[in-house]
C-alpha cells in the first residue's frame, strides 16, 4: 500500500472512529441528562404483551440500530441462558433493548406497564441499568427490579446503593433464576447466587430470545438471531462459550476472583450446537468467546480429533490463548490452526515490554510473546503456499499502564510490527472494580472512572497521571521513527496500530 | 517468567496508615520491585515492606475494603 493510501486510511479511520465517538458520548450524555426533563405519564401495557415481566437488555444507546461498528451487537449469553431456563420453566419474558433504542424518551416508553423488570449487570452498563431501574420505578410505582451480573460481584456497594434495585444476586444465576422470579419476597435483597459445577448442566440457549436490532432490514442484515461479521469471519457469526473463567491472574482482569470454577462444555456438546445452529440457520464463522480458549490440553486434543469428523463445516474461528500457553503446547496449537481452521488467533500480547508485563501480573515475557509471533508468521506462510487462507493475530494491547515508559509503549508498538497478519486491538488500561490493579488503583484514588461513568468508550482519559496526549501521537504514527529502531526492513514497512485500532476497554 | 516455569502470588503489604498495598511478583521482593515501577518514593515510603501476607487470587475480593 502506498504511503499516500497508508495515511489516507489512517485519516478516514481517524475521523470514523472520532464520528462514532462522538456520536456514542453524545447519545450516553443525552440519556442522562434528559431524564428529569420528560413529563411522567402513566398508561396500560399494550394488549400485544403476553407477560408483565420484562428483561432489559443494557447497551449503549443505538447499537443495534445503526450498522457500525460489531462487537457491541454481540448478544448477552448470560441474559440467553437464563431466559432459556425461564423460558423452559413455562415463566415467560418479554424482552427489550437498549442498544435497539435512542433516548430516555423512548425507553421511558418501552418499560411502562411492566410488573418486574430484569436486568443483567456488568459494569460498563451499571450507569444504563441504574438510570433504567428509576425511570421503570417511576412508570411502575410498586414495580420490582430483579438484577444480577457481574457489577453485583466486583462492586456490591455500588449496587446496594441504588435503591431502585428491589433483589440483587451475586453469582451465577442459573438456579435461583426461576424461584426467584416465581416468588422475590422469599430472597432477602442482597443474596450469592448459585451456578452449576459444570457447563453441561446448561441448556442450549433459544437464540431467539436474543433481543432483535430494530427493523426487519437490521435483523436481516445482523442475520438474527445469529450475529453480524466483525471482519474476524464471514457472516452470519455464531457466538459460543466452551468454557469460563481464566485461571490466570492478570491483574487488569482477575476474574476467578469472582467467577466460581466450572467445569468445561463437552466438546461433542459445543459441536451438537454449531452443527444444530447451521442446519437452522446457516453459520458463516464462529466466534468463541471464552475467556481463555486455549487452555486443559485434554478437551483440546479431544477437539482436534473430534470436529474435523464430526462438525457439518470447518468453520473459521475466533478464538483466544496466552503467548505462554502457545509456547508451553506448540504442537497442540498448531494441530488447532491446521487441523481446526482456528483462524483468527486472539493472544493478550497486552505489551512488548517484560516491564509492563509484570506490572499487569501477566506471568509472559517478551521472550514467550516472540515465539508465538514467530509460530504464527510460519503458519501462516506454509498456509499460504498450500493455497490455504492463513490465520492472523487478533492482537490485544493494552496502553497507558500506570508505570508504562515511552520507551515500553516503543516495544509494544515494534512487536505489533512482527507480526506479518495482525489485527490490532488497543485499548487504554481501564481499572474495572473487580481486577486487582483495578481494586489498588481506585483505593490510591488515581481511577478517572466512577460509578457515574463506567463505559467503553475507546479514546477516554481512565487513570490519573498518564500522558494521553503522547499516545494518541503514537497511534497517529507521531513516534514512526523510534518505533521502527531496530527493526528489520519488512517489519518496518509494515503498519502498526493506528488511532482506528483503539477498541472499548 | 512464564506462567508454567514460575507462577506469580499477591502479597497485602501494610502501610503506615494503617491501609494495605496489594502487590504481585515472584518474591515479595519482586513484588515490590514491580510495586516502585508505578509508585514514588513518597508512596514506596508508606509500605512496611518486612510485613506482608500471601493472600489467594480467589480471596481478593475480601481484602479491598483494605487496600489504600
Amino acid at each position: 500500500m502506498s504511503r499516500a493510501k497508508r495515511l489516507l486510511r489512517t485519516y478516514l479511520g481517524a475521523e470514523r472512529s472520532m464520528r462514532l465517538k462522538q456520536f456514542a458520548k453524545r447519545s450516553y450524555l443525552r440519556s442522562l441528562s434528559v431524564l428529569d426533563k420528560v413529563p411522567r405519564r402513566r398508561v396500560g401495557a399494550p394488549d400485544s404483551r403476553k407477560t408483565d415481566i420484562l428483561w432489559l437488555d443494557l447497551g449503549d444507546f443505538g447499537d443495534l440500530l445503526f450498522p457500525l461498528g460489531a462487537q457491541e451487537k454481540w448478544q448477552d449469553h448470560g441474559l440467553g441462558l437464563l431466559r432459556t431456563i425461564l423460558h423452559r420453566e413455562g415463566i415467560a419474558t418479554e424482552i427489550r433493548s437498549t442498544r435497539a433504542m435512542q433516548s430516555v424518551e423512548q425507553l421511558r416508553r418501552e418499560v411502562r406497564g411492566y410488573r418486574v423488570l430484569l436486568m443483567n449487570v456488568r459494569s460498563y452498563t451499571f450507569p444504563m441499568a441504574r438510570k433504567a431501574a428509576e425511570i421503570f420505578k417511576q412508570e411502575n410505582p410498586g414495580g420490582l427490579v430483579l438484577t444480577g451480573g457481574m457489577h453485583a460481584s466486583v462492586a456490591p456497594d455500588e449496587m446496594r446503593e441504588v435503591t431502585h434495585f428491589d433483589k440483587i444476586c451475586a453469582g451465577g444465576g442459573e438456579t435461583v433464576i426461576v424461584p426467584l422470579v416465581k416468588d422475590p419476597t422469599a430472597f432477602p435483597r442482597f443474596f450469592a447466587g448459585d451456578g452449576t459445577a459444570s457447563m453441561a448442566e446448561w441448556p442450549a440457549i433459544d437464540r431467539t430470545l436474543f433481543p432483535q436490532p430494530a427493523g426487519w432490514l437490521l435483523r436481516r442484515r445482523y442475520r438474527w438471531p445469529l450475529e453480524p461479521d466483525c471482519g474476524w469471519g464471514p457472516s452470519p457469526v455464531a457466538t459460543i462459550l466452551t468454557s469460563r473463567v481464566c485461571p490466570w491472574q492478570c491483574s487488569f482482569c482477575n476474574e476467578s476472583s469472582y467467577i466460581p470454577s466450572m467445569s468445561r462444555r463437552p466438546v461433542v456438546a459445543v459441536i451438537d450446537e454449531l452443527n444444530g445452529l447451521d442446519a437452522r440457520y446457516g453459520v458463516g464463522s464462529v466466534v468463541i468467546h471464552d475467556s481463555m480458549f486455549f487452555q486443559d490440553p485434554s478437551w483440546l486434543r479431544e477437539l482436534v480429533d473430534q470436529y474435523p469428523r464430526r462438525a457439518r463445516k470447518l468453520w473459521p474461528y475466533w478464538a483466544a490463548a496466552r503467548a505462554d500457553t502457545v509456547r508451553e503446547w506448540p504442537d497442540l496449537f498448531e494441530a488447532l490452526v491446521r487441523e481446526t481452521n482456528w483462524n483468527t488467533i486472539s493472544i493478550g500480547f497486552e505489551s512488548g515490554s517484560d516491564r509492563v508485563l509484570k506490572l499487569l501480573n501477566k506471568e509472559c515475557t517478551e521472550e514467550d510473546n516472540d515465539f508465538a509471533i514467530e509460530l504464527v508468521n510460519r503458519l501462516g506462510d506454509d498456509l499460504e503456499r498450500r493455497g490455504r487462507k492463513p490465520p492472523v493475530f487478533w492482537c490485544n494491547v493494552i496502553l497507558g499502564v500506570p508505570g508504562e515508559t515511552r520507551e515500553d509503549a516503543f516495544k509494544t508498538m515494534r512487536m505489533i510490527k512482527r507480526m506479518k497478519r495482525v489485527m490490532p486491538s488497543v485499548a487504554f488500561y481501564a481499572p474495572y472494580p473487580g481486577s486487582a490493579l483495578g481494586h489498588q488503583l481506585i483505593a490510591e484514588g488515581k481511577s478517572l472512572m466512577s460509578k457515574d461513568n463506567y463505559h467503553r468508550f475507546p479514546g477516554d482519559e481512565k487513570v490519573k497521571g498518564i500522558d494521553y496526549p503522547f499516545y494518541r501521537d503514537l497511534l497517529a504514527g507521531k513516534y514512526a521513527a523510534e518505533v521502527n529502531r531496530g527493526l528489520d526492513r519488512q517489519s518496518r514497512a509494515r503498519e502498526a496500530a493506528s488511532p482506528d485500532s483503539l477498541a472499548k476497554a | 517468567m512464564s506462567s508454567f516455569t514460575g507462577r506469580h502470588t499477591m502479597y497485602l503489604f501494610a502501610m503506615k496508615n494503617g491501609k494495605k498495598k496489594l502487590a504481585y511478583g515472584e518474591s515479595p521482593e519482586g513484588a515490590l520491585e514491580i510495586l516502585r515501577y508505578r509508585l514514588t518514593a513518597e508512596e514506596m515510603a508508606q509500605i512496611v515492606v518486612e510485613d506482608y501476607v500471601k493472600i489467594h487470587q480467589r480471596d481478593l475480593q475480601k481484602h479491598v475494603p483494605d487496600l489504600g
